[in-house]
This record gives C-alpha cells, structure tokens and sequence, in this order.
C-alpha cells in the first residue's frame, strides 16, 4: 500500500470518532509525519483527548495519558529512581513519558518545574535522570491541551516551551448536523477503544523517513522566508518567528505535502500552515489587543501577514 | 559536477596550464617545478578527494600571518634572485611569480583570492608567451584559452547565489533562480567550449590584422644556439665525428623553382680549408669583405668566379630556414651567386664562403641562388701543371708527412695521365678499400691520417676527405677540404629537406684549370639509413616538423610586413599569394581581410559619411549579438538538466491561463498560490474548474516538483486551454 493510501486510511479511521473536523485530524497527521508534537488549544469537550487518544489507537502505538495538575511532579513525567534491596542498587523505573504518544492533559495547570521537565524529552527525544540518558521509545510525540477560557490558576507555557510544539491547533465546535452524528451514537463504549491499529510502529518511522525526501524547491524556500523574515518586521508582532519556526514550518510543509499524496511541496501548503505552525510562536504587541484573545488574534495577524506576500510563479 | 566545485576544478586547471608554460618556457629550477607541481596536486586533492584526503590537505595549512610571512621571505627572495642568483629581472620575476602562486593555492577561500589566482596565471601565461616561440607553446596556449573561459564562465555563474538574499518582491517573484541550475548540463559543456573556440579563432584573426611588435622579446636572453663544429677557422681532424649523432635540425632547405630529386643528395657547403698541418685544417684564405648589395637588397658574389673563366652550369634555387648557430657561416648549395635574406650585410673569404658578421641569435630565413661548375669535356684530357700562382701558393700545400702517403697516391694513380682520371681514382679507392664508422680513431692522435690510410682503415667522411686532397696534393693537383651538410632527409609533406647536426659532411673541392672547382665525395654513401624505425613513426616525425616549420613562418616570424602583404594582396583582389600556406590562410579569412581593407579604404578617405557606413552595420551586428545573448537562456542563468523545452511549455500553458482568466475576471493576486487559486476559480466558475485544475497540477508538478511532463500531458494541458479559451463565462 503507498503512503498516500495508508495515510488516507488512518484520517477515515479517526473520523469515525472525531466528527467533521477533517482538518484538524489531517493536521494531527502532519505532526505525526513531521516528527513534532501538538498542542491542542480549546475550550473543554470538543474531543482533544479523544483525537490523541484514537491517533494512538490507530498506529499501534503506547499511549500514556498525564493529567497535569498543579501538584504534579517532574518524576511523575519522568519516571522515579527505586532502591532495589536484592540488587543493593538503585533502580529506574521509567515514568508516563516513555511512551510512544503521551497526552499532556491541561498542560497548563502545572508548575512550571514539571512543564519543563518535559523540556528535554521533547526536543531532544531523551531523558537525563540521575546522570544518565535514556532514549525514549520511537515515533515520540506528545500531545498536549490546555484551555483557554479559563485563567484561574494556571501558569501559561513560557515562550521557549511553546516554541517547541510544532503547531498549535484549535478545534473548535462541530456543526450541528456532525454533532448530531455524536449523539446519535452508542454511547457504551468510548469510540476511540473501537478503533483498529493501521499502522506499526515501524512504519511511522518509515513514513517519517519519507517526509525527508520530499522535495522543496528553492523559491519556495525563498517564499518561507519571506513569511518568517515578514514577521520579524512587522510592526504588529513584538516577538518574530525564530529559526526553529522557519525549520518547523519547512518541516510541516513537507509533511503536509506527503499526505496530501504529493513528493514536492506547493507555495499552498506553505500558506495553509503559516497561521497554525507560527502563530503560537510569536508575540502580539501590546498596543494590539488583550492577552485573552491572542489566540485567534495571532492567527488572524499572521494570515493577514502571508495574504501580502507574492507567492512564487 | 555542481558549479563551485566545477569553479575549484577549472582554477586549478588554469594555474596549472599557466605552470606548465612556464615550466617549459623558462626551465625552472628543478625543486620550484616540484614544489608547485606538488601544490598543484594537493590543491587538486583537496577538492576532488575524499574527507580523509581533505583533513589531510587541510593539515597543511598555515595560520594567515604565516603566509603573509611567507609572501614577505619570497618578496625579499625576489630581491636576492634578482642580485645575486639569477641577476636577471625576468627569471627572478617568474620565480616569485610561481611562489605567489604556490601560496595562492593554499589560500584559495575567498572570491577574490580565485580572482588573485587567474591574474597570476595570466601574468604567467604572457610571461611563458615572451620567453619562447615554439610550437609547444600552441597547444599549451589553447589549453589555457579553454580553461580560461570555462573559469571565468563558472566564477561567473556561481557569482549570484553568494550574494546575499534580499527578499524584495522581485526576488520572489523571480522566476527562476539560479541556484536551481548550478550544474554543468551538457548544453553549458558545449556553449562554454563553443566559446573558447569562438574566442580562438577571433583571436587569429586579430592576429593576422592588428599590427604588432616584435615576437619573442625575451626569447634572446633564453634561446640557446645549436653548437656545431667543423666551421671555424680551424678544424682539427676527427671534430666533426661528435655531432655526428646529434639529430637536432640545423636547417630546413627549399628548392623553389626546380623540383628535385626527392631521394638525392643535396650537399650544403660551408667552410672551405686549404692548409693541412698534420691535424688539423685551417682557412688562410679567410679574409672577409662585405658584398655589395643591389637595388633590391639581393647580395651578389663573383669571387668564386674570378678564379677562373666562368662557363654557366646548372642554377639551383633554394630557401634556407637556419637555425641559430654558434657560428657565423652561411650554408648553401655549392657555389653561392646571389644571396638575399634579412641581415644588414654579408661577408665572404677568398673560397667563397659567406658569412654573417656575426653568429645570428634567431632563426634566419635566406634565399640562395646557387650555380655549380660544370665539368667542361677539355678537362678530361687536361694534364697537371698548368695552374695559376695563386691556385698553386695555397692548394698544394703538404704537410711534412711520411713519404708512404705519397707513393701510396703515385701507385694508385700512375696509370693515368689526366687530372680528372688521376682523381677519379683516387676517389674510387678510398670509396672501395675503406671502412665507414663513426666509431673512429679520437682527434688526439699524432699521425691521424696515416693511422686512418694505412692501420685502421676505418673513418668518417672527415678521413675520407682529408686523405683524397692529402693524395692529390701529393700528385700535384690542387685541391681542398669542404665542411658543410649533406642534405638527405626529404620531408614530403612540406617538401624540403630537413638538416640535422647528424648530416654534417666533409668532403673535396677538385680544381679542374677550366672548370674549376668540381665537388667530389670520397665518403662512400654507407651512412645509416635513417628508417631504421618504423615508417610510420618517422612519417609522424616528417609531418610535425613540417607544422613546426610552418608556425614558425606564419605565426613567430609573421612581421607586420606580411600583415601588410597579406592586406594588399587581398584587396588587390589577387590570387598569386606568395606561396601555398599564405593562399590557404588567405582564403579562409579572405571576409575579414577584405573588411579590414575596405575599412582602412574608409578610414584613409576619412569621408564622415563613408566612415558611418561601415560604423552602423558594424553597430547593428553588434546589437544583434547582444540581443542574442540576452535571449539565449543559458546566458541568464537559467541552464539545468531539469528546465527542458516541455517544461517552458507548460510554463507558458499555465501564464495564457492565468492571462485568460485575468481577462474574464478572475484575478490572480500576486499573494495566492495555485491550488487556492484554483479553488477560487472552481467557486467563481465551475465549468471552467477542471481545465484550470488540470493545468494547473501540471504547472506545479513541473515547476515546483521538478517532474517533466509527457508529451501527451502537455498535449491534454494545450487541448483544455483551447477548451477554457472557447468557454464563455456566465
């Protein structure tokens, strides 16, 4: 089966639980495919945990749920170090974090020392515990959700934490005939635990391989650029996007491009990503509106920003 | 390749061309040549070899100030070769020159030190180009053309993508950007070697046109004489032998008007010597006066004549290209009556011998009408004694040699009566009774003569000669010993003779009282036949020097004068050029001579309004090429293997789209890419959406994708734009 067909499976198969938001499962995908993680910015019950959860199901993959609270501990990620009496030594016992994908649940409730813990392990797909490094299991994603309505008693993801999620997605409310569609089903059983694994692990890695090789022609690049290079001027923005958001854009482009079937990428995808892949990277100055909103408001700016620049013929 | 390394490739090359033509130009010390040979490999290393042999190249490098350093201890070096080594400007000038470069290639890291690299070669080039004129330096120059334009080409071509990248509208919207094309395609292989021909043969036109100084300044200081022996004013016996093995050409010989005998022998004379001494022969004889010149610069001897009564035998014609001797003789057919060539003046001694008043530095070309004595038939019967006082005083000297010598030539001769029989078979004995080898007795003996006559029997032609004037002046008839060449070697291809040191003769000048002197050659024509190798191989050989001499005729000695001549006779519109070479060339550049005519015709009118017909169409042509270059792609930059002809033409598909549609209403914003493009159209004009869809995912397969498409895609791209065209929107 080519790419194309088995990425195409994996969007139908996760349909069948998260009803009429094809793009946001198709963007989950790119993620996936672009080896970066995800974070799900919504009010409460539009179904984030239920995407992660039926994107584990589909590939065969571990899945290990966080809830982080606010009295959630670093080793709660990690994992703790237990002294074994037979071996007079100490032992790892690996944490919640060695999983294939974890779902960081209310990412933002927790203090900042265990939002960083998970730092390390998702820039650099390791673990450092007690002087020692251990590789977390391939394809390593993390999905993390918070929300946005409500402020009490959160601590916001600073600026470096957030540039480290290759996008950010907002799902958003389904419409009334596709939340119908969820009524309307049985409600036994919770629908992501219907779902068939389509995908070994294995072939994650070799679908991840393949965004590798597809092709970005240079004045696409150029146009990327522009669009990073643009944000960093803009008079709108306090906060640019930096090198990782250019990489990370280019990255998803190519990942994008692959699921859409295609073994080059088009100045289109790079238009469609801009506002998901940037607009968490970047800081909307003061005089332009309140915090609360700077969601929506960071994407409007950014799309705003990529409708001005020349695409290239 | 990719263009930069390509760019590293051909720099290397070039500087390695240019050290090569010093390298043979100039012969430089044996460690400089390795030195540079060495960093010439290395740099080549460095940039073809793997990672291992570049940290190994790499190892070598010295920290910045260490070359400055470096370049500061060869500049004093300079100073020091120039004072005290070499003592010359030029050789010590070249010697740094080839340090620069050394340090040059170890510093190749920026644009400009390539740059630095391509002056010092250039400098190189022309300084290998003054030190010599010889024909190697053809084929190095040309090597040296062709890397030069794929340099300047390359370093041209790589020049846009290190710049850096100002993202305006324009760049976006930029087409093509180069650095998508930063291959060698075979298209840029053979514009670029089509060009260093272009450039080649323009440049031999401005050879033939524009007027220059002399060729080979330097080439005095360098060039080294032939050494030669055998036409001094004394020779002793046995010096010839040496040079008998030395197949270096002295001469290469015409004959102009008579076509000759293409295996025979044609005997140049040199020096003639009339007293023998036991061991060597010396020139008494050899007071020189200068010959008068004629009207038209042709030298006119008599002196051989005055001796006797003249009676006019056979007249050979020749042209001599001699090569620069270290002695100041002017060889040609026996006996010289007119000389013409360009030299101020010309001396001859009382044998008729001519001469420079000094060795020449160069090659000189000189032509030679020749006449030889005929043997009269009242010779035959004439008996000795009958000589003039002259005659007598100086070509009947004997040294005080052993008796047996003399009875020798008594025995031999005493059955006949007359000069020409005695003489005649003296030769046939020593052409008969004697070994030819050039394994001879060494010049040092006491008695050479009398050990070649009587013990060995073995000698060379020096022997041979020496003998038969020894044994006739022993008789009582005057004669004396010839040094020259004998000329055997027959270049069909060029037709004449070629000369080498390994022809170098003696032979005998018999003095008949009404003829005079009549050439005779004891030496039995046993000399080693020269095919000895394969023919094919000695053809080769023929055929080279033939090219050999033709560049030296055509392209070192080439003078303004032939320019002229060359100019003149084509405008005469004449087809009896001067000779073959000069037709041919003539007519291959017969257009631009008569250009170059006609413009001088122009010029010298000086009418403003003639001058104007010659200026707009020389401007028109001018504009012509320049328009074509612009619009050939491969000059903008926009070469790959990728852009194909179909690819243009889908490109083209999808902008009469876009115009279309443009027309009918549906703008393309700069700021939409093409699938939401299509989206947009789909919305606004659904019949119309698949053609657009369909265009336009080729557009973006061949564009973006870098995929060509098929012919029949494009046939079914072109078929549902005619569909669009013919579309009429709601």
């Amino acid at each position: 089966m080519n790419p194309t067909g088995i990425i195409q499976a994996i969007q139908d198969n996760i349909a069948r639980v998260i009803k009429g938001k094809p793009q946001v499962i198709e963007m989950s995908i790119v993620a996936l495919l672009a080896r970066g993680h995800l974070l799900l910015e919504d009010v409460p019950g539009v179904g984030k945990t239920t995407l992660a959860h039926s994107l584990a199901r589909s590939l065969d993959c571990s899945f290990k749920r966080i809830q982080f609270t606010s009295d959630l501990l670093p080793s709660d990620i990690v994992g703790v170090s237990i002294f074994n009496r037979q071996k007079q030594a100490f032992e790892f016992m690996p944490g919640p974090i060695f999983a294939n994908i974890v779902l960081a649940d209310e990412i933002n409730r927790t203090t900042p020392k265990t939002q960083s813990s998970l730092l390390e392990a998702m820039s650099e797909a390791q673990i450092s515990f007690d002087n020692k490094t251990y590789p977390l299991n391939q394809p390593f994603m993390v999905i993390a959700t918070q929300n946005p309505a409500e402020y009490h008693g959160t601590f916001p993801l600073p600026e470096s934490q957030l540039d480290r999620f290759l996008m950010r997605l907002r799902i958003g409310y389904p419409s009334p005939e596709e939340e119908k569609k969820v009524l309307d089903r049985p409600q036994l059983l919770h629908p992501a635990e219907e779902l068939q694994p389509l995908l070994a692990t294995h072939d994650v890695l070799l679908l991840q391989e393949q965004v590798d090789h597809v092709l970005m022609e240079e004045s696409i690049t150029d146009y990327l650029l522009a669009i990073v290079q643009r944000t960093r001027q803009s008079d709108l923005l306090s906060l640019g996007v930096s090198t990782r958001g250019a990489l990370a854009l280019s990255r998803a482009a190519k990942a994008l491009s692959l699921v859409r079937g295609r073994t080059y990428c088009l100045p289109d995808d790079i238009k469609e990503l801009a506002p998901i892949v940037l607009s968490h990277r970047i800081m909307v100055a003061r005089a332009q509106g309140l915090r609360q909103r700077s969601c929506e408001r960071a994407e409007r700016i950014i799309q705003d920003l990529v409708d001005s620049i020349p695409v290239p013929v | 390749m990719p263009f930069d390394q390509a760019l590293r490739f051909a720099s290397i090359w070039l500087a390695s061309t240019s050290f090569i033509g010093l390298t043979l130009g100039a012969g430089l010390p044996e460690w400089l040549a390795a030195l540079t040979g060495a960093a010439l490999i290395l740099a080549l290393l460095r940039n073809a070899g793997g990672k291992s042999m570049g940290r190994l190249a790499t190892y070598t490098l010295m920290s910045t100030t260490g070359w400055n350093l470096l370049v500061i201890v060869g500049f004093l070096g300079f100073w020091v070769d120039m004072l005290w080594v070499s003592g010359e400007l030029l050789p010590a000038g070249v010697h740094f020159l080839i340090i620069l470069m050394i340090i040059k290639l170890f510093n190749l890291k920026l644009r400009c030190d390539y740059l630095h690299l391509y002056a010092i070669s250039l400098v190189a080039i022309l300084a290998s180009g003054s030190l010599t004129t010889d024909l190697w330096y053809l084929p190095i120059f040309l090597l040296y053309l062709f890397v030069g334009v794929w340099t300047l080409l390359l370093f041209q071509l790589t020049k846009h993508p290190e710049e850096p990248r100002i993202l305006t509208m324009s760049v976006a919207m930029r087409p093509h950007p180069l650095a998508s094309v930063s291959q060698i395609t075979p298209q840029f292989f053979w514009l670029a070697n089509g060009l260093a021909l272009a450039t080649f043969g323009l440049t031999l036109v401005i050879f033939f046109t524009i007027p220059r100084v002399g060729a080979g300044f330097y080439q005095k200081g360098f060039g080294e004489n032939i050494r030669t022996s055998g036409f001094s004013e004394t020779v002793n016996l046995g010096e010839i032998g040496p040079i008998k093995r030395d197949p270096s050409v002295v001469m290469r010989v015409e004959l102009s008007d008579s076509l000759p005998q293409q295996a025979g022998r044609l005997y140049l004379r040199g020096v003639a010597f009339d007293q023998y001494d036991g061991k060597a022969w010396t020139n008494r004889l050899n007071y020189r006066r200068a010959v008068s010149e004629d009207a038209a610069g042709t030298f006119v001897l008599r002196s051989s004549r005055s001796l006797t009564t003249p009676r006019l035998g056979d007249t050979i014609r020749q042209n001599i290209l001699l090569e620069p001797l270290d002695t100041p003789v002017l060889f040609a057919a026996p006996f010289i009556e007119r000389i013409s060539g360009k030299f101020p003046s010309v001396q001859s001694d009382l044998t008729g011998s001519v001469y420079l008043p000094f060795p020449s530095s160069s090659r000189i070309e000189y032509s030679v009408l020749s006449r030889s004595n005929s043997l009269l038939p009242e010779d035959l019967g004439a008996e000795p004694g009958v000589y003039p006082e002259s005659v007598i005083r100086h070509f009947l000297q004997i040294p005080s040699q052993p008796e047996r010598i003399a009875v020798l030539a008594k025995e031999i001769t005493h059955t006949q009566r007359t000069i020409y029989d005695k003489a005649t078979a003296i030769h046939s004995f020593l052409t008969h009774n004697f070994r030819y080898s050039l394994d001879a007795p060494l010049a040092a003996q006491d008695q050479p003569l009398e050990e070649f006559l009587f013990t060995r029997k073995t000698g060379y032609c020096e022997h041979y000669a020496t003998a038969m004037v020894i044994m006739l002046r022993t008789i009582g008839i005057p004669a004396r010993l010839v040094t020259g060449f004998l000329a055997t070697e027959w270049n069909e291809y060029g037709s004449y003779y070629v000369v080498r040191q390994q022809d170098a003769h003696a032979w005998v000048e018999v003095h008949l009282p009404h003829s005079g002197w009549i050439t005779m050659d004891p030496t039995p024509s046993s000399i080693e036949s020269i095919g000895s190798g394969s023919l094919a191989w000695h053809a080769l050989g023929r055929m080279l020097d033939t090219v050999r001499l033709q560049w030296g005729r055509f392209f070192v000695q080439y003078s303004a004068a032939d320019q002229l001549a060359v100019v003149r006779e084509l405008k005469a519109g004449s087809t009896s050029a001067r000779n073959k070479a000069f037709d041919s060339i003539s007519t291959l550049f017969s257009p631009f001579m008569a250009m170059f005519g006609g413009m001088a015709d122009y010029v010298s009118k000086g009418t403003i309004q003639s001058l104007a017909e010659v200026l707009v169409p020389t401007l028109i042509g001018l504009t012509l090429l320049l328009w074509l270059g612009i619009r050939w792609p491969w000059v903008k930059g926009r070469i790959s293997k990728k852009t194909t002809r179909d690819e243009q033409v889908i490109m083209r598909l999808y902008g009469r789209m876009i115009g279309h549609l443009d027309r009918k209403g549906i703008a393309k914003l700069t700021a939409t890419p093409p699938l939401e493009f299509v989206r947009l159209t789909q919305e606004r004009w659904s019949s119309a959406g698949s053609a657009v869809a369909s265009i336009t995912e080729l557009y973006c397969r061949s564009r973006f994708g870098q995929i060509p498409p098929t012919r029949e895609e494009l046939s079914l791209a072109e078929d549902h734009l005619r569909d669009l065209m013919t579309l009429e929107k709601p």
